[in-house]
């Protein structure tokens, strides 16, 4: 989430960035400028290294508890998992070495390091990892995204010290995915006894910072794990990390954190907004990393639970009437491309289908008239039995960012011409939440994030229409065919990856040619750093920097 | 707005009242006042923060993209004591206030007064360097515009009207623009030290200053005009003493009792002016507290803004008496 305030700051990166790049003009005309030493030399030790999140700051430092993105970006620097993933999405070893599904899938039998400790002191074992789960899974802890991952895990067995084993209540092809996110990574069970209120104060892991000291609205600081010794399999270094410190901010208003990178007070921000990355574009001293959230794309949903979508001509004849490449390109800068998946383009098994969205204003009209929405009234919408074509269209303000929420303008004045009445409705979160809840939407954007395809259960499984206990629900268009939830069922359960690759294949064919959704891009999620910051890079799990291979140039 | 503030003088004078007893039932009256607003203040949160739609054990466990197990949803109801009826809530919680105790915020993992206690140092020190910011900028306005003739006074007057209705989050801009990326001489977000106070400081000051400095303004020129200023004319005293010993002692006694007032104001503005430059502090608590509707932490900090800004009018009403001797021998 971020803030409320969030609109201003689009004129207010513009005006920074003019005048950074007059700024710019003029260190550039004055003489004896050093360049750039392009080959960025040997790696150095030491320094502190100022990271600034645009996000709001964790109520909690343990991403176990509750489980949201904020926490994961900052976990990274600190926790590691039993197992990681590549650039190609193949699962590779970390603090488990080995691992062996049982024929019926239901057991599987991890081999771990016996090398690795926590930075308290306590030795990371087949104990740690069966505390670790029982943490994740006790009610107490209240945790959501963990808890969801290891939903499958019935019981834990310690084979021996360095040999653990789960037991599964059904198969699960997405459990070494799930096991890869750090909202379920390994902290040490010494410091997991202690009250939630100091684990979420310093959490204990094995990674290659230890939280030294939170301070809490102003910054958190970690400082290098002298002992490090266990990077995933991946890693290129040597192990140690370079950083002395990195000091973890919090800046929320998106013009000062982009101010903060170019005066130099940061080297590291997050959540850079399309005009701001399109601005550093010109600066030599900051540069770009795009790392895509894995899981969902963003996409729009339309709700076939209910009229006038639960009537698939019409939901054909929305996808048809609205330009979204247009929005795109205008709006975002060319920091974003066009999705036609239910996927994010991270995801190996994502399918996408782009002729599905090829814009055909006449097909989308005479869809319409074949679904009885023939007339028009005097404001030029499409009725039907006196009904108007109405679309109610909650956006939530803290989950998109501003180009987004001008971009389902646009979408909303293309869908006009075609008869369609978008009401947008941008609402606080909770508000959001309660809309959802009561049904009281036909279309409809949220996010998801997590490692692996498994995602798409979660979205279009008939089962996810059903609501939590608290009302949320998260298949939101409201997909309901035995057909797809057979093949969401088998594709979890399934151990042959041929298979799988097949199945979920089969699954987003459905999804996407039944028009329930339309797809916009990926989970954007945009850094920019001085280029005096090497070796920094996303993890391939869920797309968060991590930091330790980095080092500063002088 | 000065005259509503100007308090508490006893409007019955009675010459039997010994001097002693009047000054307690002047200080029972405050203390009464000081529990009523607090009393106010704890109710109206309390309940309008649960006009917000949706379920706060939902906001408890993440919002966004987690959707929370049913067991873990009733775990926290339980513990937050969300499942027992509105009333009984709201008791409890009064009960707790009675003896001091703000509870446990959810959204932080510790108890609110500690949450507090962590932030309130970072808001306090902005906003009275803020209000001593502005008054300082106020008296030079209006004390060079009232003595420095008519264009002065022309250009005093409209600096004060823009720098009153100019909004916090477009002057933090500019100063960012002119002082951070143009000059490179202030931090554009808080840093520890005095230099990081600066911006935040001067972004708070200027719109307060335009509002003190009109007021400032114009009980300057009552003064000057006032029968006292003739006497001390009379005496052949010099202008310039006149203006430093009388006049200016006079322009104080408004835009001290409208500090108070500023104060209040300067805690709303801090919302905004501690967002923009990531600074730590009262006003950024309370806007992530509202955000994640943690009840009891949005309800304990206004709660401590309002005894804040109680004694905060108590002290100016002090200082009003000190300035101004009419009040004292009026109470004597």
């Amino acid at each position: 989430m971020t803030t409320p305030t969030r609109r201003p700051s689009r004129l207010r990166t513009a005006l920074i960035a003019t005048a950074s790049a007059s700024l710019l003009l003029l260190t550039a005309c004055s003489p004896g400028g050093t360049a750039q030493d392009e080959s960025s030399g040997e790696p150095v030790s030491g320094g502190t290294l100022t990271y600034a999140s645009g996000d709001a700051e964790p109520s909690c430092l343990d991403p176990h508890v509750g489980g949201n993105y904020p926490q994961a970006l900052i976990a990274t620097q600190y926790l590691e998992s039993l197992v990681s993933l590549d650039d190609d999405g193949e699962v590779i070893p970390w603090l488990a070495t080995r691992w062996t599904q049982s024929d019926d899938g239901l057991t599987w039998e991890f081999s771990l390091r016996d090398d690795v400790s926590f930075t308290d002191g306590t030795p990371f074992d087949a104990e740690a990892v069966a505390a670790n789960i029982a943490h994740v899974q006790d009610p107490a802890t209240a945790s959501s995204t963990g808890y969801l991952a290891l939903q499958k895990i019935a019981s834990t067995e310690v084979v021996d010290p360095h040999t653990v084993r789960l037991h599964l209540s059904a198969p699960d092809s997405a459990l070494l995915e799930s096991l890869s996110q750090v909202w379920v990574a390994m902290e040490s069970p010494t410091a997991l006894k202690r009250s939630q209120e100091e684990n979420c104060a310093s959490p204990v892991g094995t990674g290659p910072f230890i939280v030294d000291e939170w301070n809490r609205q102003d910054s958190v600081t970690l400082v290098r794990n002298d002992d490090y010794n266990s990077p995933p399999a991946d890693a290129t270094g040597s192990g140690l990390p370079y950083l002395d410190k990195i000091v973890w901010r919090f800046i929320p208003d998106s013009a000062s954190r982009y101010a903060a990178l170019q005066s130099g007070e940061v080297q590291v921000i997050d959540n850079a907004q399309p005009d701001t990355i399109a601005s550093a574009e010109s600066a030599d001293s900051i540069e770009e990393l795009n790392a895509p959230r894995p899981g969902a794309s963003n996409r729009i949903e339309l709700n076939s639970g209910k009229a006038p979508f639960d009537d698939e001509r019409v939901r054909e004849a929305f996808i048809r009437s609205v330009d979204v490449d247009a929005g795109i390109k205008s709006l975002f800068f060319g920091t974003a491309e066009r999705s036609y998946s239910p996927l994010s383009s991270v995801e190996p098994l994502g399918l996408s289908l782009p002729d599905l969205f090829t814009v055909d204003t006449d097909a989308a009209a005479a869809l319409l008239d074949d679904a009885g929405w023939s007339e028009r009234d005097a404001d030029g919408y499409r009725v039907k039995d006196g009904q108007r074509l109405t679309l109610e269209f909650p956006v939530s303000t803290n989950q998109s960012i501003p180009a987004e929420q001008s971009l389902f303008e646009q979408i909303q004045a293309d869908a006009k011409k075609a008869g369609f009445e978008v009401n947008l409705r941008p609402l606080d979160l909770s508000s959001w939440y309660g809309a959802l809840a009561e049904n009281d939407y036909n279309l409809v954007s949220a996010p998801y994030t997590k490692v692996g395809p498994d995602v798409l259960r979660i979205l279009y499984h008939s089962d996810s229409i059903t609501p939590a206990p608290s009302g949320y629900f998260a298949n939101l268009a409201q997909v309901s065919i035995p057909e797809l939830d057979d093949l969401l069922t088998r594709a979890s359960s399934t151990s042959d990856a041929d298979e799988r690759k097949a199945l979920y294949e089969d699954a987003q064919r459905i999804i996407l040619e039944g028009y329930y959704i339309l797809p916009l891009y990926d989970q954007q999620n945009h850094f920019l750093y001085s280029s005096s910051v090497k070796g920094l890079r996303a993890m391939p799990t869920v797309s968060t920097p991590t930091f330790a291979e980095a080092w500063l140039a002088s | 707005m000065a005259g509503v503030l100007t308090l508490p003088v006893s409007p019955t004078r009675s010459r039997r009242d010994p001097a002693s007893g009047h000054a307690w039932r002047w200080i029972l009256l405050r203390v009464g006042g000081v529990a009523f607003v607090l009393w106010a203040a704890a109710t109206v949160t309390f309940f309008a923060i649960r006009l917000i739609p949706g379920d706060p054990a939902e906001a408890i466990l993440g919002g966004p993209g987690s959707q929370a197990s049913e067991e873990a949803l009733a775990e926290v109801r339980r513990e937050y004591g969300l499942d027992r009826p509105l009333v009984v809530q709201y008791l409890a919680y009064l009960g707790k206030l009675i003896t001091g105790d703000l509870g446990q915020s959810y959204s932080l993992h510790k108890p609110v007064i500690t949450a507090i206690g962590e932030q309130f140092g970072a808001t306090l020190v902005l906003a009275f360097s803020s209000l001593a910011l502005a008054w300082a900028l106020a008296l030079v306005m209006a004390v060079w515009s009232v003595r420095g003739g008519r264009v002065a006074w022309a250009v005093g007057s409209a600096l004060e009207l823009v720098a009153a209705a100019v909004p916090h989050f477009w002057l933090a801009t500019v100063l960012i623009l002119f002082f951070s990326l143009t000059l490179g001489i202030l931090p554009p977000v808080s840093v520890a030290g005095p230099t990081g106070l600066v911006l935040p400081a001067l972004t708070m000051a200027v719109p307060l200053a335009g509002f003190l400095g009109q007021v400032m303004r114009e009980s300057l020129l009552t003064a000057m005009e006032s029968p006292f200023v003739m006497t001390a004319r009379a005496r052949g005293e010099s202008e310039s003493r006149i203006f430093w010993r009388h006049t200016l002692r006079h322009a104080a006694i408004p835009a001290v009792g409208l500090s108070g007032w500023a104060f209040g104001s300067l805690i709303s503005g801090a919302v905004v002016v501690e967002s923009v430059f990531a600074r730590q502090g009262l006003g950024r608590s309370l806007l992530s507290a509202v955000q994640v509707r943690d009840v009891t932490l949005v309800t304990g900090i206004v709660l401590v803004v309002a005894l804040a800004y109680t004694i905060v009018t108590l002290l100016t009403d002090l200082a009003d008496r000190v300035i101004d001797p009419r009040r004292r021998t009026a109470d004597e």
